[in-house]
């Protein structure tokens, strides 16, 4: 069983997919009921996203 | 609503064999404890983690590592439990982290440990009826 690489992501697609997975776990893990799991997931995920992208273009002046 | 760790009288041992169970295998401690969407989702979400980390080619750390960063990543890897052997039967090229794939793969496999670790913490909480 091998597995080349075969996932090639671009920052913004590893990102997304880093924040969604982590999201989700966080709201099954920290919260009980479904409505408040899926709030408090979106609210991570918006939250992992904005931040990334905001730190994304602080440091973008400094990368060449 | 009370938890099945919580009122089957077995305390301590029960909670770190809960822990122990959920850090082998991702999600078992909770499995054991009747929380099956809890359980599914950690099991889930770390091995989405550690199949797309191999797949991107990421950096498994071994436990011979040189520093202490390369200590460090063996430990956080070896927080994914079985799974840890699953990332390095699946990146039998190893890792190439001259690309920013790899090093993403990096930490998705990282991330993967130290969220089964909080799991299983969680799955050790539960059991000792302090958390739901």
């Amino acid at each position: 069983m091998s597995l080349p690489a075969i996932f090639h992501l671009s920052h913004l697609q590893a990102m997304l997919l880093f924040a969604l997975i982590i999201s989700v776990a966080f709201g099954m893990l920290g919260r009980r009921r479904p409505v408040e799991r899926v709030k408090y997931a979106a609210w991570s995920f918006a939250l992992f996203v904005l931040i990334g992208v905001a730190v994304g273009w602080a440091i973008y002046p400094f990368s060449r | 609503m009370p938890l099945a760790g919580a009122t089957n009288g077995n305390g301590e041992p029960y909670a770190v064999l809960m822990a122990l169970a959920g850090w082998i295998l991702p999600g078992l401690g909770h499995a054991l404890q009747k929380m099956w969407a809890r359980a599914l989702m950690i099991f889930v979400a770390v091995g989405a983690l550690v199949v797309f980390g191999a797949g991107m080619r990421g950096n498994v750390f071994t436990s011979q590592g040189d520093d202490a960063f390369d200590k460090l990543g063996y430990v956080a890897d070896a927080g994914t439990g079985s799974f840890y052997f699953l990332a390095r039967k699946l990146e039998v090229h190893g890792p190439d982290v001259s690309h920013a794939d790899g090093d993403y793969g990096t930490r998705f496999l990282a991330t993967a440990g130290v969220l089964n670790l909080l799991a299983a913490l969680h799955a050790y909480e539960a059991a000792r009826g302090r958390k739901a």
